[in-house]
């Protein structure tokens, strides 16, 4: 059983997500009878008929709000290895709660009520999507059944849809009509679109799963987690970010420049003469002086120390140039600035205005960051891991990058 | 064989939060244990986590009502295992006769928040390990790895901060405050079987069948009812979830009673 896929399900607010995934369940018999006898329960108690948001919307909060605040994640079984559905608030100022959920997807879901098309959360969510670098996007046009399942306003939503992400260089090849209180072409083709000759939901998602975008030949990397000593020798320990080690492999150390030769690879109860990604071990090295938490052991010679870093970033509070600030990318941390604002890539609300040196929240610029202490990465199409980072203002995080 | 790339991400994904957790507050950290199967996967965890040298202490808050299996299994494995195992009580509810039978919402929230309150205060932990997971309820699916919980116990799952990428919101400080770290909150009930199958490690055998009923989830005697079911083995118990319609926590009493009594409980500090 390989994992399954995590897929994040987005759009404006009401465009039906979290009814969507509560459907899902339901139909692909994933739920509890408890589940189902209390979401009947509570959805009489809110003078609902059935409300299938309510599978995901357990706070007393949402249910009498009608809304999601928080992300939460169900998982849908099937067949075959099932997928997690990642459900996420539609409203602005719960960005950081769409994109804490958003962070965990390889795949999207974008939901778009097709009685109102293009809306200005669609478009937010869809340049959250792109910035975090989630590619694999189905586009469901949902409440169809309140339009008469009608083929041309179906064609036209989609237009519309299409022309904006294409505008954008998103391509998808999936537009589903359907009903998501109803089930129509989630987990199977509905009879009320005869017209639609596309994949259900269901066979959509395990097109995509089938799509694996790492190619395993990646060099090896290993942030230090922590360095504890066992018997006297410092054994450091961490999670492998990719490819595999031996025992005996020469290593470099970065950003401190050093080389070094794999000593011992520890794990509970016997040392292993391999490992690989994804597994948190422990390294004994043949020297190791002066290594410690935030240093890189890899098999890349090019991994370089940087104290400046070109990123583009997303704002989720604020920034003020005098702020201070940690960069904080895998296991590394140091006090830097933003030295300069290229530009505006985008902005997620409202249009770009002068705003003098800081950032908004929801605003996507292209920076310069400088750090106090050199730092080891790399761009984000080369090790994902090694080429996102956030930034944080009092341990909170106020904005989140990519390397490019 | 169990699969190992799948078990082994859910696994590496634990122990890197464990580990992170300790890194920032060292011996301040303590894991409850409770000796149901996910909290006895976490100890194995924290075990892996620290290759077998473990710095930490563990907690089991005792409301004197489990099971009696509960306590022989508490006793041989926190002795085998060379556990550094505190174990808490509400004394003075217990000297009035709090019991289920009265009120359980107070009950539950007396021996179990009240105590771990107490405990908290007298050892001064900020930080502790639990092992919830998403899949059990609709209120702990709402969770983040990392959680603050003010000095009155309180969630404020209406502003949780963002975590994303392994950057976790990591405070703590707050006078009176605690945090709470959940390393297996990605797990679903039969991955843990899956590995305590794989790891071969122990459990209470009060989750294998015996006369057609077996307990899916295990905590106080007067509060658990068993499931039916037929599965006396650990490969029968996978085989069961694979298809099963039955809640795992639908025999506890404290997730059914009243609407929204697990996100009260939750928000008072109850695990």
């Amino acid at each position: 059983m390989k994992n399954a896929l995590r897929v994040v399900v987005t759009g404006e607010v009401d465009s039906g997500k979290s009814t969507l995934i509560g459907r899902m369940l339901y139909d692909t018999a994933s739920l509890h009878k408890t589940a189902i006898e209390e979401i009947s329960q509570a959805s009489r108690l809110n003078g609902n008929i059935l409300e299938f948001a309510y599978l995901l919307d357990g706070l007393e909060e949402e249910r009498r709000g009608q809304l999601t605040i928080d992300t939460t994640q169900a998982f849908c079984r099937n067949y075959r290895s099932g997928f997690w559905f990642i459900d996420v608030p539609g409203h602005a100022e719960l960005l950081k709660n769409m994109l804490c959920g958003s962070s965990y997807s390889q795949a999207a879901i974008l939901v778009v009520d097709a009685t109102k098309s293009l809306e200005d959360g669609t478009i937010r969510h869809i340049n959250v999507l792109r910035f975090l670098g989630i590619e694999r996007i189905i586009v469901v046009l949902n409440k169809l059944d309140i339009l008469g399942f009608s083929k041309d306003v179906f064609e036209a939503a989609k237009g519309e849809i299409r022309a904006f992400l294409d505008s954008i260089g998103i391509k998808t090849e999936y537009f589903i009509p359907a009903s998501c209180r109803q089930g129509d072409n989630l987990a199977k083709k509905s009879a009320k679109t005869p017209w639609y000759t596309g994949p259900s939901l269901i066979s959509a998602l395990h097109s995509l799963g089938g799509i694996n975008k790492t190619g395993g030949k990646e060099g090896f990397y290993f942030p230090i987690q922590d360095v504890y000593l066992r018997k006297g020798n410092p054994v450091f320990v961490g999670t492998i970010l990719s490819g595999k080690i031996r025992k005996n492999d020469a290593v470099h150390i970065s950003p401190a420049g050093k080389r070094d030769k794999i000593k011992a690879i520890r794990v509970f109860g016997a040392n292993k003469l391999s490992a690989k990604a994804p597994q948190s071990i422990g390294l004994e090295l043949a020297r190791g002086e002066g290594a410690l938490r935030g240093q890189v052991i890899s098999s890349d010679g090019g991994l370089s120390a940087s104290s400046e870093i070109t990123a583009k970033i997303l704002c989720v509070q604020p920034i003020n140039p005098q702020d201070k600030l940690f960069f904080s990318c895998a296991t590394q941390q140091a006090i830097c600035s933003i030295k300069q604002i290229n530009k505006f890539s985008l902005v997620l609300a409202g249009a770009i205005s002068d705003r003098g040196a800081g950032l908004n929240k929801e605003d996507v610029a292209e920076v310069l960051i400088a750090v106090r202490e050199p730092v080891s990465v790399k761009r984000f199409s080369q090790v994902e891991a090694l080429g996102r980072f956030v930034l944080k203002k009092d341990r909170e995080i106020v904005a989140v990058g990519i390397i490019t | 064989m169990e699969n190992s790339v799948y078990l082994d991400e859910l696994e590496s994904k634990s122990i890197n939060i464990i580990r992170e957790a300790y890194w920032q507050y060292k011996e301040k950290l303590a894991v409850l244990w409770s000796m149901g199967k996910d909290s006895t996967a976490l100890v194995h965890l924290v075990r892996k986590a620290f290759l077998g040298e473990v710095p930490v202490s563990f907690i089991h808050i005792d409301t004197t009502f489990k099971f009696s299996q509960i306590y022989a299994f508490r006793d041989k494995y926190a002795k085998k295992w060379g556990i550094n195992l505190i174990i808490v009580k509400n004394s003075a509810a217990l000297a009035k006769g709090i019991s289920p039978d009265k009120d359980r919402f107070n009950c539950c929230d007396s021996l179990k928040t009240v105590a771990l309150k107490e405990a908290i205060e007298k050892f001064g932990f900020k930080v502790l390990l639990l092992a919830i997971r998403r899949d059990e309820h609709l209120i702990r699916a709402k969770e983040r790895y990392f959680s603050q919980r003010d000095k009155e116990f309180k969630w404020d799952y209406n502003d949780q901060p963002l975590e994303m990428w392994g950057q976790y919101y990591m405070t703590g400080h707050e006078e009176g405050g605690h945090l709470r770290v959940h390393p297996m909150l990605h797990w679903r009930e039969i991955d843990i079987w899956k590995y305590i199958r794989r790891e071969r490690l122990p459990v209470i055998d009060l989750y294998f069948a015996r006369n057609n009923k077996r307990y899916r989830s295990i905590g106080c005697q007067c509060c658990c009812n068993p499931v039916e079911s037929s599965a006396d083995s650990i490969n029968k118990v996978i085989s069961e979830l694979e298809v099963s319609r039955v809640a795992e926590r639908s025999g506890r009493a404290q997730d059914k009673e009243k609407e929204y009594m697990m996100q009260k409980l939750r928000s008072l500090g109850y695990m």
